[in-house]
């Protein structure tokens, strides 16, 4: 769908996506990856357990729980229970896998996640479904803030994963990482792209995935994948695009994104789902506030605002993260 | 502790007299503190380590310790005087109390507090805590115990009722949680505040098995906690201590404004006098 197309598209009478996955047409998908990564790694790592506040079936790991039944603590809608239990089973040497929805994850267990988890260092996976503007279904479970809540939150890593061929390999990365992690995931069938682009997950690693003389998007989450679309699609207008993807939004890879943003003559854009505050973009803003390089940023991000509910591909094109909006937000920049 | 012999009540009463000594030395040290609360705990404290707990001071991180997680964070000038009792750090340290770099701040810290099993001081993650510590110990097949003391006005906290609940689901026979039902909270009188009552009617139709007891009252605490490890049924263990704020120092155990109090250097001489010590300081 090309953007003018987009920007006459009516609103439908649809009921919204409520647990849609973000896959653009033209992507191979792949199920549940995170389930499956989960399963395979806990075959050889018995220390790892599987919890949920009633969200299993929605957040895949419900396929751990069919497989490992007496290594998955159902905790019920009580997600500050989980946080701070998921706390306590670390202390005494397991490795919990927790996942409840992005919102949830952030909002509601703020406290319990900072004293129980951060402050005390436990190593606790919190797994956050529905990131950013994946549902239509409206501000409750839209988690346009998590990474922001997150990222401000000393001794947490936060990862924003960008499809099926990443998820499969942080999974594994973050078990091995002895620390407290939130991430994003991606549910249900997922797009699978960056097995095209020679791609290895490294923790607090970016990696250059194409580049470009004219515009450096620095990416995270699915939007290095329609970061990657946008570049293929500008490419025909003769625009030269560069896609440097940041799974790992804390702790940031400084010297890798200022590599590439010291590079002279390239727009310079942030992509994200998720809120222009507090995110990836304010992070790269910062970065490069402090390195006294006086390089202008554009970010691509979700406004400071409740968003509507409706149907995804309507809101993310409303918000500015669909493929077509970022093509003309970066022409109009240009 | 590991006990070669079980201690005579008159053996715990010295014990917990100590305590209560060292939580004055602690407050005259920053001349205020959460007095009463120490002076009033103190017997629950004792009883649950010096009777109860398998635990070995000179090696904390002992696997098969019971766990004891302090859910009231402020309770550190309690707790604190019960691992110098029992050796955990020398008696001399409790002067450093909520100094700047002390190990001993007002509320203890998991990561540099020695004996802190958890960090607490956001009330209602004790229980949610040991929710997930019971499940952890449980799986390894351990024997141990986690003790969880919470306070009365912890059981306003949501998250102790999410943690409830579950507890009696998975069966979480091997928490023993002490509450301390000294009637006190920051802005007055626990059951003015918030009436939670009748908490024994409460916990017991949330599936725990119930004790309320004098808690000040050695011989009952003694009964009250091996009941609680003897207990048959795969249930969570819950004793209400009904407490008197202050104990053992008459002018303060009347005091209507108890929560975090200031004295006066004769005030302190009073408080050592009517322990039968005197001031260190």
């Amino acid at each position: 769908m090309s953007g003018a197309d987009l920007k006459q598209m009516k609103t439908t009478k649809k009921a919204p996506d409520v647990t849609a996955s973000a896959v653009d047409e033209g992507h191979r998908t792949v199920p549940m990856p995170f389930g499956h990564a989960l399963i395979k790694l806990a075959e050889t790592r018995p220390e790892i357990v599987g919890m949920s506040a009633d969200l299993a079936k929605y957040t895949d790991i419900h396929i751990f729980a069919e497989r490992f039944p007496d290594r998955f603590y159902q905790m019920g809608m009580s997600e500050q229970l989980m946080a701070t239990a998921a706390g306590g089973l670390a202390k005494e040497g397991f490795v919990p896998f927790a996942t409840t929805y992005a919102t949830f994850a952030s909002r509601r267990c703020y406290d319990f996640m900072s004293q129980a988890v951060a402050e005390q260092d436990a190593n606790v996976k919190l797994i956050g479904g529905l990131p950013g503007l994946t549902t239509g279904y409206g501000p409750s479970h839209q988690a346009t803030d998590d990474i922001a809540i997150f990222r401000a939150m000393p001794n947490m890593t936060v990862i924003d994963p960008c499809d099926a061929y990443e998820i499969e390999q942080m999974v594994p990365a973050i078990a091995d990482y002895p620390g407290p992690v939130y991430t994003r995931i991606l549910r249900g069938n997922v797009a699978k792209v960056l097995d095209e682009y020679d791609y290895r997950f490294e923790l607090g690693r970016s990696a250059l995935l194409r580049g470009g003389r004219n515009v450096l998007i620095v990416s995270t989450g699915f939007m290095t994948m329609r970061a990657l679309d946008t570049a293929k699609e500008l490419q025909a207008d003769g625009i030269d695009v560069a896609v440097l993807h940041v799974p790992t939004i804390k702790p940031l890879d400084e010297t890798g994104i200022l590599r590439e943003v010291r590079r002279t003559g390239r727009l310079v854009v942030t992509a994200e789902n998720h809120s222009i505050i507090g995110g990836l973009g304010e992070a790269v803003a910062s970065l490069i506030g402090r390195s006294g390089m006086g390089v202008e940023l554009r970010q691509i991000a979700l406004p400071d605002r409740f968003l509507d509910a409706g149907t995804l591909g309507v809101l993310q094109h409303r918000y500015g993260i669909s493929r077509a909006a970022m093509c003309e937000s970066i022409k109009r920049w240009l | 502790m590991v006990q070669e012999a079980k201690l005579h009540n008159s053996q715990l009463a010295e014990r917990a007299g100590r305590v209560r000594r060292n939580a004055l030395v602690m407050a005259e040290t920053q001349g205020q503190g959460y007095i009463a609360q120490a002076l009033g705990v103190a017997d629950v404290l004792s009883v649950a380590y010096f009777h109860a707990m398998q635990v070995r001071p000179e090696q904390p991180e002992w696997e098969e310790r019971d766990r004891f997680l302090l859910s009231v964070g402020h309770y550190g000038i309690a707790h604190y005087a019960v691992p110098a009792e029992a050796g955990y750090f020398p008696e001399d340290e409790l002067t450093t109390y909520a100094a700047d770099d002390s190990r001993l701040p007002m509320s203890g810290m998991t990561s540099y507090t020695p004996g802190a099993e958890m960090s607490g001081g956001s009330i209602g993650l004790g229980l949610p805590m040991a929710v997930g510590m019971s499940m952890g110990l449980k799986r390894k097949g351990s024997k141990s115990f986690v003790y969880i003391l919470m306070g009365d006005g912890e059981l306003a906290e949501g998250p102790t009722w999410e943690a409830a609940i579950s507890a009696a689901n998975y069966g979480l026979g091997n928490i023993i949680a002490p509450v301390d039902f000294n009637q006190v909270q920051a802005d007055g009188p626990s059951m003015k505040v918030m009436n939670t009552e009748p908490v024994v009617d409460k916990f017991e139709a949330f599936g725990f098995y119930v004790q309320r007891v004098d808690g000040n009252d050695l011989p009952s605490l003694v009964a009250a906690f091996d009941n609680a490890r003897e207990h048959p049924e795969p249930k969570p263990r819950i004793i209400i201590c009904d407490t008197k704020m202050g104990c053992g120092v008459d002018f303060l155990e009347g005091r209507e404004k108890s929560h975090f109090i200031c004295l006066g250097d004769d005030d302190w001489k009073r408080a050592y006098a009517a322990l039968g010590e005197r001031s260190k300081a």
